[in-house]
């Protein structure tokens, strides 16, 4: 009798993980798989509710697809890159115990701190014609009295450089440190050891320190990455929709600026399965990075 | 010059460079920033002077004399140093309005009144008013989203506060597991929230249009807090527990040689040492539903969020650069706050990324 209810009670310890955790799977089950999956069946199936792939014919064929894919990876890709080695240069340049050092890493944290709403009002009052940007210019002694510069009005490649700068400016002091934590995180002495053996500084860079970084460099790239693939305020504040189509300004375009069509659904949902497949992609090699997939044994080594 | 000396000046040099060039990216940072700021206090006038003035005006100096059509108002221009021209009118309504509108510096129809009594003994008249700063501010409250501001204000802080309270329960309970028990498929499970969390958010918020309608949710701040929750309430398991695996579990077992109950324990000893921890989780759940936009839009019709009006405005501002420049500041405001408050927290998830 008394063992049957020490049984029970090593059951009951056993479970507790389980209990503890149940909440969250209810509620990740309700509020993600199950939207998952809507958006899933949603995607291959027709109004009638039968199996069909016209859902992603009618994206590939939407006039903005490949507009929305060309612009997308031109600004993920320039953007993580320019990013990513203007962040390392002053993350280098940075590395030294400073006074006002805590002060100048907040500092560093508003750009990124910035709702995507605020940063859209900031540029978009700084870049029309008469805004501060070509204030500051003037100010500077770059704009002659009365000229300026028409921002918003160049070519397709000039705005997607202006959308790759402004990016920029908001994400490379957060990369920068996340760069430094790594490096802080490197001991001095592998450096020194270099230097003794007679490495100048590029070959310490190089050989030594970049190497150790590598698992830092991998996650900011990668988160940077996930966010943005995603991007589309800037783009739709400071161009309007359509101008300059993005994969989720896409999905937004189809679902608030021409609902009420038939089709707007379907493509909307075509493009979110687009953008959540990228993003799942990316976000598997995170994991893989980070090692999600090892056993559990392993990982608590 | 001796040697030692030669050396001090080369790291003072050093140094220096240092610092011109820290204080250089910082300018690069916040330049754009300390525009908008400006911007935002700026009147209407001011606003849309080319190019636009570094501060905002606090006073503004009227000269009034007679003019062709009847009064002839002027303003002190700061940047041309000189009264410009501004209306030749005898509604006095107007001018009342305009000085409250577009110079930022109200008066009354009787005050103007007053002043104008002053034209019989001399001419021609001057006086100031002190500029009323926040007005661009007050005007966004009232105007933006068709007065929507405020409400929409109360129902972000809404969803924020729910959003805080379903991450932090939820959450909170599944990070204590992860921290204190060893079970199958820990790892697995822990990546998984991991996945999740990155998942695209506008990629649930499409499809949750059409279970937020058969809910009753859709256009209400439950709604789009039950789809910010999923995000932070995977944050919040990785926050509380790393939190709750820094609490030596020697504490817990003490309090139960005392005879306390595993819930007493709980309540007692741990939950008060995580709580600055938790706090901060808090803070990024705020963050969170806040800052976000896409679902927002998505998931709202009539009653939009704050974030919503202030895209809404952004989006037209063509007209009202000062306004749209104001209420980016009141967006910012909290986030910035909130970030400065955890900024510790922030620093330890970018630094320990590897996990």
């Amino acid at each position: 009798m008394t063992k049957t209810k020490k049984d029970w009670k090593k059951l009951g310890e056993k479970a507790v993980p389980y209990l503890l955790l149940l909440p969250v799977i209810i509620y990740y089950t309700a509020f993600w798989l199950h939207p998952v999956l809507v958006s899933i069946v949603g995607g291959f199936t027709d109004p009638a509710g039968h199996f069909t792939l016209q859902n992603f014919a009618m994206v590939i064929h939407d006039k903005g697809f490949v507009p929305a894919l060309k612009n997308t990876s031109i600004i993920v890709i320039f953007s993580v890159t320019l990013e990513f080695i203007a962040a390392l240069f002053l993350a280098l340049l940075i590395n030294r115990k400073f006074v006002g050092a805590n002060f100048f890493l907040f500092l560093a944290m508003i750009p990124m701190a910035l709702p995507s709403a605020a940063a859209g009002a900031m540029w978009i009052t700084g870049l029309t014609a008469h805004g501060w940007v070509n204030s500051l210019l003037y100010y500077l002694g770059f704009l002659e009295k009365g000229k300026s510069i028409y921002w918003l009005a160049g070519s397709n490649t000039s705005l997607l450089a202006l959308i790759i700068v402004i990016d920029a400016w908001q994400v490379i002091p957060s990369v920068m440190i996340i760069l430094l934590a790594g490096l802080q995180n490197i001991s001095e002495e592998m450096q020194e050891a270099g230097y003794v053996f007679g490495g100048d500084y590029f070959t310490v860079l190089r050989k030594i320190t970049l190497p150790l970084l590598k698992p830092t460099i991998q996650t900011a790239v990668i988160l940077r990455l996930i966010s943005a693939i995603q991007i589309w305020l800037i783009v739709v504040i400071l161009l309007g929709f359509s101008r300059m189509p993005v994969l989720v300004e896409r999905i937004v375009y189809y679902h608030k600026v021409v609902h009420g069509l038939d089709i707007s659904y379907q493509m909307a949902t075509g493009y979110t399965i687009i953008v959540a497949a990228i993003v799942s992609l990316v976000s598997l090699a995170y994991l893989q990075v980070s090692g999600a997939f090892k056993r559990d044994r392993e990982a608590e080594a | 010059m001796n040697k030692k000396t030669r050396r001090n000046i080369h790291r003072a040099a050093k140094r220096t460079t240092f610092y011109i060039f820290v204080t250089g990216v910082v300018i690069a940072m916040l330049l754009p920033i300390y525009f908008v700021v400006s911007l935002s206090f700026l009147s209407t006038r001011e606003a849309y002077r080319y190019p636009l003035p570094l501060l905002p005006e606090l006073k503004i100096h009227y000269k009034m004399t007679h003019g062709e059509r009847g009064y002839l108002l002027s303003v002190y221009d700061q940047i041309d140093k000189e009264y410009q021209t501004v209306m030749d009118t005898q509604d006095l309504d107007k001018m009342s309005v305009y000085m409250k509108s577009q110079l930022g510096a109200p008066m009354s129809v009787s005050e103007i009144q007053q002043q104008i009594a002053r034209l019989d003994t001399e001419d021609p008249i001057y006086f100031t008013r002190r500029k009323n700063l926040l007005y661009n501010y007050q005007t966004f409250f009232q105007v933006a989203g068709t007065g929507q501001a405020v409400p929409a204000l109360i129902r972000s802080l809404e969803i924020c506060a729910m959003t805080i309270v379903i991450s932090l329960f939820i959450g909170g309970m599944a990070g204590y597991a992860f921290a204190r028990y060893y079970f199958k498929g820990r790892n697995a499970l822990k990546f998984s929230v991991l996945f999740v969390r990155m998942f695209p958010g506008v990629a649930i918020a499409m499809p949750m249009v059409i279970i937020l309608v058969n809910m009753g949710f859709y256009d209400q701040p439950i709604g789009l807090s039950l789809v910010y929750s999923v995000g932070s309430i995977a944050l919040t398991i990785w926050i509380t527990a790393s939190i709750f695996m820094g609490i030596p579990i020697s504490l817990e077992e003490a309090a139960q040689v005392f005879g306390a109950t595993k819930i007493q324990t709980f309540i007692r000893i741990t939950l008060p040492l995580a709580l600055p921890g938790l706090a901060a989780c808090a803070m990024y759940a705020f963050l969170g539903a806040w800052n976000e936009t896409v679902a927002a839009i998505i998931l709202t019709q009539f009653n939009p969020t704050f974030s919503v009006v202030v895209y809404q405005t952004v989006l037209g501002a063509v007209g009202q650069v000062n306004l749209a420049a104001a209420g980016g500041i009141v967006m910012a405001l909290p986030a910035v706050l909130f970030t400065f408050f955890i900024r510790r927290y922030i620093h330890q998830m970018w630094g320990g990324v590897t996990v």
